[in-house]
């Protein structure tokens, strides 16, 4: 064991967590690492690039974001929040479809707005930002079905239940980024600097997803770092049994701005882990605080 | 009529309310005073003593009177001092008022300044707060001074406003000096060591509600304008203090995020500055900026709140 490992990484050990980080500031490209060109699982966080195909397709006449949408109680993805969770149908637009997406990460939405846009025009935008780590495999019904078949159980309760166990969670092909949704934290953060930038798409876009993303409501990982009313923190979570994740932008009052992306995996298979969600806040403030050393 | 004189006869009634006391005080016999509270009351058309038998008392017109005259009759002495002093030949001298934290090398290099544009004027320095410094101006005991900022005085003049941010000063093995730069927030809980109010209102008050703002409610406020006493405070990590980087072992200097906090300096004086008055705003303005790391003020940064979704309103 080293004995005095970086900062960050002492972050990580005091949560009980392994963890993989890159952080960049926006305006100068000094960078921070940890693991940070290892392949990991995206989870949810696969809908920043999904959210980002949906405005360029609405760019280039594609598709329209006011156009309305029906969802039906019938065949819409689980999930614990949005639409997942209601009970009736419902109508809305596809930019109100991205924001519950975005704010609750609602997997109905993002199944219908990733129906819609195409998996492989996702992949497609990704080579040609040269993001070629970064990977769609799947949707979030493809991906709970897998956890389903890999875990020998028949609902979403007995999935909860069998995740419990290590062994169970050793072997769900959802957890290896060979076989899920996938990137490393470099690509991710490349990602986020180019939407801060106006460089993925057209300003107007850029300035949509941005607002999307400060509007998620998750205090408990990267904002937990950083709780301070002049300090805005726009991010998106990813969760799966064992993982936590977060990519975000965090901006301070005097100009700052730093894109971080966080990916966890506990030693613990608990559901409910406070201290490891708030090491993914901890771990980028620590690395931003870097940033910030050498100004 | 003397206007100079009677205001000063004026002056010792008021101070002690018998016209017998303050004869004698004068070295003079009673009904002359009298007649010359009347003839100033005459002068000015107003009734300034409330007479009986038994006691005097002022008027609202004499309590209003008081003040005024008293910034007279000092001016009028401190005219007459200087004129004597040149009259004998003596050095000039400029008064100035000075904040308490300046430092050792920041007052030599003011005096030192000051020396080789004006070796003929003797500057005398004394260590005043902002509201100590105030009175003194308005009533003339001072010709100029440094004051913090903000300050609410009527009847004073600012020279330009200088500027510097202050850091907090941890002891050090603070789990917080683990941070390049400290956010307010991050001091919640801990104890502050402080300038006293009495001797800066506005800039106490001010630094509280900023603290308060950016999420540091200290749990307790140590009062002291002892630099070395609020070090040691620091150092035995008892309290935070906020400050320039603090030349002691064991205690480590953070910026502050987004500079929330601003000491404000400036020279001030009464009416209108005197040659002696100009050159000493001039060499302060060039010695704060050159030894003491000030800079003219900017526009401030406005104060921003970058709201989030689940906090705030009705989340």
């Amino acid at each position: 064991m080293n004995p005095a490992p970086n900062p960050v990484e002492r972050v990580f050990r005091n949560a009980g967590v392994s963890g993989w980080l890159h952080a960049v500031d926006i305006d100068s490209g000094r960078e921070v690492g940890l693991r940070a060109d290892e392949p990991v699982v995206l989870a949810s966080v696969f809908k920043v690039p999904l959210l980002l195909e949906l405005h360029r397709q609405a760019e280039r006449g594609l598709l329209d974001l006011a156009e309305r949408v029906r969802v039906t109680s019938a065949d819409r993805t689980g999930g614990g929040t949005g639409l997942a969770a209601m009970l009736d149908d419902a109508t809305l637009s596809l930019r109100d479809l991205a924001y519950l997406m975005m704010a609750v990460s609602d997997n109905a939405a993002a199944d219908v707005l990733l129906a819609r846009v195409g998996r492989e025009s996702v992949n497609a935008l990704l080579d040609g930002l040269g993001l070629t780590a970064t990977r769609v495999v799947h949707d979030c019904r493809d991906m709970l079905t897998s956890l389903w078949v890999d875990a020998g159980v028949a609902d979403q309760a007995a999935v909860t239940q069998a995740c419990a166990d290590p062994e169970v969670v050793a072997r769900l092909r959802a957890l290896d980024p060979a076989r899920s949704n996938r990137s490393t934290p470099r690509e991710m953060t490349r990602l986020l600097a180019m939407i801060w930038r106006d460089e993925a798409a057209g300003e107007a876009s850029c300035a949509a997803i941005r607002r999307l993303m400060a509007l998620q409501v998750w205090p408990h990982r990267l904002a937990s770092g950083f709780p301070f009313d002049d300090v805005a923190v726009s991010g998106k979570t990813g969760t799966l049994p064992t993982l936590r994740n977060e990519v975000g932008v965090v901006e301070y009052p005097d100009g700052g701005r730093y894109a971080v992306a966080v990916f966890t995996r506990s030693l613990s298979t608990a559901q409910n882990q406070p201290r490891a969600d708030a090491a993914i806040g901890t771990a980028a403030r620590t690395a931003i605080d870097q940033l910030r050393t050498h100004i | 009529m003397d206007l100079v004189r009677h205001l000063g006869y004026f002056l010792v009634v008021t101070e002690e309310l018998h016209f017998g006391n303050a004869a004698a005080r004068l070295g003079m016999a009673q009904p002359p005073l009298s007649q010359r509270i009347r003839r100033l009351e005459e002068e000015l058309g107003v009734r300034l003593f409330e007479r009986s038998s038994r006691r005097v008392a002022l008027t609202e017109a004499g309590r209003l009177l008081v003040p005024e005259a008293r910034e007279i009759v000092a001016r009028v002495e401190r005219m007459r001092d200087l004129m004597s002093d040149l009259a004998r030949g003596d050095s000039a001298v400029v008064r100035a008022g000075v904040p308490a934290d300046l430092g050792a090398a920041v007052l030599a290099a003011l005096i030192a300044g000051f020396r080789d544009r004006r070796p003929d004027v003797r500057l005398s320095l004394t260590e005043m707060g902002t509201a100590a410094q105030v009175a003194a101006l308005l009533e003339g005991r001072l010709d100029v001074g440094l004051l913090r900022h903000p300050v609410a005085a009527n009847g004073l003049a600012y020279g330009p406003v200088l500027v510097r941010h202050p850091g907090v000063l941890l002891a050090e093995g603070d789990e917080l000096t683990a941070w390049a730069t400290v956010h307010l927030g991050d001091l919640a809980g801990r104890d502050l060591v402080l300038f006293p109010r009495d001797a800066e209102p506005g800039l106490y008050d001010d630094t509280l509600a900023t603290c308060r703002r950016g999420g540091f409610v200290p749990a307790d406020i140590i009062c002291t304008d002892r630099v070395e006493f609020a070090l040691g405070l620091v150092l035995s990590g008892t309290a935070v203090a906020f400050g320039v980087p603090a030349d002691m072992p064991g205690v480590v200097w953070r910026p502050l995020a987004g500079t929330p906090l601003a000491w404000r300096c400036t020279p001030a004086w009464r009416a209108e500055p005197g040659p002696y008055v100009r050159d000493f705003t001039a060499v302060a303005v060039q010695v704060l900026k050159g030894s003491a790391g000030m800079v003219d003020e900017g526009a401030p940064p406005p104060p921003r709140v970058a709201p989030r979704p689940a906090t705030g309103f009705l989340a």
